[in-house]
């Protein structure tokens, strides 16, 4: 078998038992892996009914079948759960070399169940699966839990004993990777059950989205540190490497990913939606930002940037490591590791550090443009905070965002524009104290509470990233049909209405969008489940894609093979939702988006043309008028025997998707 | 809508890859297809020379539809294509009746296209074979050459399809004129010998 090892690791912690599984050959071939091979993994093992934060909930760390092989940037693997923010079927995807050496320890996938007694991390490298105890770490920030974890997990790597192994290690310098083993952890927020909690990896990329940070705190699981070194084989080796250098020549070719990425990052797009009035500021109540040049790409490679930063095995390299500000955050929010005992050579090497991971166009946009924030060391401070708590920056920015709107609408809320405040809600998020508490369920529940449900920029309960779709029509229903709720990763229609990738359509024209909209939301899930970066993807099609899958399994896959894989996992996904009650009366946007014209800039008039975008989207679907697939349908895609498990009468309204508000505000975590 | 295809059926015929009343373009919309008129020009395109049908099902509109509408159907039914240019590009035409692929030599098409199939049919023109063997040719590539006729190319805009189809005549052209030199090309692309594979 090539592209898959053909193995999945299963670790029961209530239990403290571990077992390895053969891969399914016909699951693998039908959802392929990464995030198709965990949605159906969460679909069978997850009951509507299980409490997100429970021990019922599973967490599903799922590389690619092209995972750590030579295809361009395919250092990805994906973690499915169900979100306790949103209550749905999830998935975040990383980058960073995590993913490689899980696979490495000859492992497609990581299935964690249950709850262990008392905080624990795990350690694996393919021979031996340890479960250590995280008492010493369980504090930690993630630049200090990563260091320590390294040290130990580099100690057992060099034979030391499990008792040993925490004092054995040096750490590393904060925000470096460490050699030879990989990291993923959760800070405070994640600990504190805090629902915006993110797990970084490698001390410096984020499974961000969803809260998945809270359910591995809930699991009293605090880090995964990995250290396979075995060679991921392909099938026929030089067809793959023909493939590969075919694709890398556009990789290589296009400006977008041989120019524009690696120059400025992600944030190359800040002046570029502020330019075409799409970068929504103030919690959307513009579409354009006063001080956006000082938040760009241009600007952070001006002034603070020291070096790019590529995941494992990508020539993109859109990372960027900058200086670190003197002065900032060091020991806000988080006890830093000096004081951790076993874990106090990490703690030295933490405060070592001189630069750090630069903030994502994202981050750039929640923490800066939606709060109304226009200084870039503000952002970088904000950012660096998010990181080393633990926090998702495109919720907790949102968040506090809205939070802002309800204060300058005469609410209890602070101001656009307090760069204090939002540090000090940043810390009450994590650590669920204070005005931050309030805001640790995410802008839908806090709006709600305050009596402001409108003014919460979400979808399907996860806050909208960076992108105003007034001015981006597909992108608004892109953000409508999401499975995982507000969201750019599903399928981001910046590629076509303002790249021109493949083509340039017109970004205020709704009619046409369902169709493209569907062919790339099932791309992309395509991409998630082969562990390839999406970037790579912006030069690339499927039919590259389709080849490099067919020369490293030995499986005939042609282009449309893969559409039809993503289709089958966008169903499945949707199946679920269903059953937990989200349904078509979730495929929506807030109030503002679709009612109230955008007032001033190349936007100015539009609102999202929702409804009868949706009406094409549903039939072009074949999904019936309450957004449901067709029992035809479910057939063609092999779901058929999942049909009877949607409920029909959970579709109709949307509170019951709050299957999760149960959990809200941590009741089991106060 | 109408306006697109005027536009893209314009180009096709000034470049010389229809005659007057060959070849035809339509775009999926959901469970309806949007197509060129049997008999329509497609270097003047105009208001009622674009009929809608169904993806699957027949109404009024196939009275008028292109006669190849099957084909295209068929297409939609296999593929995620979002759009189909049927055009009879005339040194890709010549080339499909001496080989059973075309592997372009030039950069653009080998890095666009690397191979093109030759597919062949005893009926060629809107025959139940020809909607059977195209669209299964297109499930792994963007397009195809049904021997003796002509070339069927998919894409998610009718832009997309149309450029597969420009790139492979452009490429045809340059085989031609170089078979013409009877010179025998220097190789410049590394691991050119495995494009038959593709």
């Amino acid at each position: 078998m090539g592209g898959w090892m053909g193995r999945i690791l299963r670790v029961d912690l209530t239990r403290g038992e571990w077992r390895e599984e053969a891969l399914d050959a016909r699951l693998a071939a039908d959802y392929l892996g990464g995030r198709g091979l965990g949605a159906r993994i969460i679909s069978d093992e997850v009951p509507p009914g299980a409490d997100p934060l429970g021990p019922q909930n599973v967490l599903a760390f799922c590389t690619g079948p092209l995972t750590g092989t030579a295809a361009p940037a395919a250092g990805r693997f994906s973690l499915s759960t169900r979100s306790p923010l949103t209550g749905l079927i999830h998935d975040s995807n990383a980058g960073g070399t995590w993913g490689v050496r899980l696979k490495r320890c000859g492992y497609d996938a990581l299935i964690i169940t249950g709850r262990a007694s008392a905080p624990c991390w795990l350690f694996l490298d393919g021979e031996r699966v340890e479960t250590l105890d995280a008492r010493p770490f369980w504090e930690l920030d993630t630049w200090a839990a990563t260091s320590g974890v390294a040290g130990a997990a580099q100690g057992l790597v060099r034979g030391a004993a499990v008792g040993e192994a925490a004092a054995a290690g040096g750490g590393t310098v904060a925000g470096e990777e460490p050699a030879g083993v990989s990291v993923l952890c959760i800070g405070p927020a994640g600990t504190s059950g805090a629902l915006l909690a993110a797990i970084i990896v490698d001390g410096r990329r984020a499974l961000a989205r969803g809260g998945v940070g809270a359910v591995m705190g809930a699991k009293n699981l605090k880090a995964i540190a990995v250290a396979g070194a075995r060679r991921v084989e392909v099938a026929d080796p030089a067809a793959f490497q023909f493939v590969a250098y075919e694709a890398q020549k556009l990789v290589s070719a296009n400006p977008v990913t041989s120019r524009a990425l690696p120059q400025f990052g992600t944030a190359v797009l800040v002046n570029l939606m502020n330019e075409l009035g799409i970068l929504p500021a103030r919690n959307f109540t513009a579409s354009q930002f006063e001080a956006a040049g000082a938040l760009s790409g241009e600007a952070m490679a001006a002034t603070l940037l020291v070096r790019r930063a590529a995941c494992w095995g990508c020539t993109i390299a859109c990372g960027r490591v900058i200086r670190s500000l003197p002065g900032a955050d060091d020991a806000d929010g988080a006890r830093d590791a000096g004081s951790a005992g076993a874990a106090g050579a990490a703690g030295a090497a933490s405060a070592r550090r001189d630069h750090e991971e630069g903030p994502e166009y994202e981050s750039i946009w929640a923490l800066g443009a939606d709060c109304g924030i226009g200084s870039l060391e503000d952002v970088v401070r904000a950012n660096r905070l998010c990181n080393r708590l633990g926090l998702d920056t495109i919720s907790a920015g949102a968040t506090i965002a809205c939070a802002m709107e309800i204060g300058t609408r005469g609410g209890d809320g602070p101001a656009f524009g307090d760069a204090a405040a939002q540090r000090r809600l940043l810390r009450g998020m994590a650590g669920r104290e204070g005005a931050g508490a309030d805001m640790a369920g995410g802008a839908r529940r806090y709006a709600t509470r305050h009596g402001a449900a409108d003014l919460a920029m979400h979808a399907r309960g996860l806050e909208l990233p960076g992108y105003d779709p007034r001015g981006m029509q597909g992108q608004g229903l892109a953000f409508a049909t999401s499975n995982r709720g507000g969201c750019h990763l599903r399928a981001n229609m910046l590629s076509c209405e303002v790249l021109g990738l493949p083509k340039m359509v017109d970004r205020f024209a709704s009619g046409g969008r369902a169709g493209i909209l569907i062919v790339l939301q099932h791309a992309h899930a395509a991409m998630d489940s082969l562990g390839v970066c999406k970037f790579a993807g912006l030069a690339l099609t499927d039919e590259h894609w389709a080849r490099l899958l067919t020369a490293a399994t030995g499986v005939a896959y042609r282009t449309q093979d893969l559409q039809r894989a993503g289709e089958r996992i966008w169903n499945l996904e949707r199946l679920y939702n269903l059953r937990v009650g989200s349904g078509g009366a979730d495929d929506a946007l807030p109030a503002r988006l679709v009612t109230e014209p955008v007032a001033a800039g190349p936007s100015a008039g539009h609102v999202v043309e929702l409804l009868p975008m949706l009406a094409e989207y549903y039939r072009f679907r074949r999904w019936d008028g309450a957004g449901r697939p067709t029992p035809p349908k479910l057939a063609e895609l092999g779901l058929a025997g999942l049909e009877g498990l949607a409920d029909p009468a959970g579709s109709e309204g949307s509170e019951g998707s709050a299957g999760t508000e149960g959990s809200e505000g941590g009741d089991r975590h106060a | 809508m109408l306006e697109e295809f005027a536009k893209i059926g314009r180009d096709i015929f000034q470049e010389g890859m229809v005659s007057s009343h060959g070849g035809n373009l339509s775009v999926r919309v959901g469970d309806r297809i949007l197509i060129t008129r049997r008999g329509s020009m497609l270097g003047e395109l105009k208001a009622g020379d674009v009929v809608e049908t169904g993806v699957d099902k027949d109404d009024w509109g196939i009275a008028l539809a292109s006669s190849e509408i099957v084909v295209h159907r068929a297409i939609y039914q296999a593929t995620s294509a979002l759009a189909v240019v049927h055009a009879h590009p005339p040194h890709a035409v010549v080339l499909s009746l001496l080989q059973d692929e075309i592997i372009p030599i030039d950069s653009e098409a080998s890095y666009l296209l690397h191979r093109v199939p030759v597919v062949t049919a005893e009926k060629t023109i809107g025959s139940e074979e020809v909607a059977r063997i195209v669209p299964e040719a297109l499930q792994g590539y963007k397009i195809v050459m049904l021997r003796g006729h002509g070339s069927f190319a998919i894409g998610q805009f009718l832009e997309e399809a149309y450029q597969w189809t420009s790139v492979l005549e452009a490429s045809c052209r340059m085989l031609y004129l170089m078979r013409a030199l009877e010179g025998k090309p220097r190789e410049y692309r590394k691991g050119s010998d495995s494009y038959g594979k593709w």
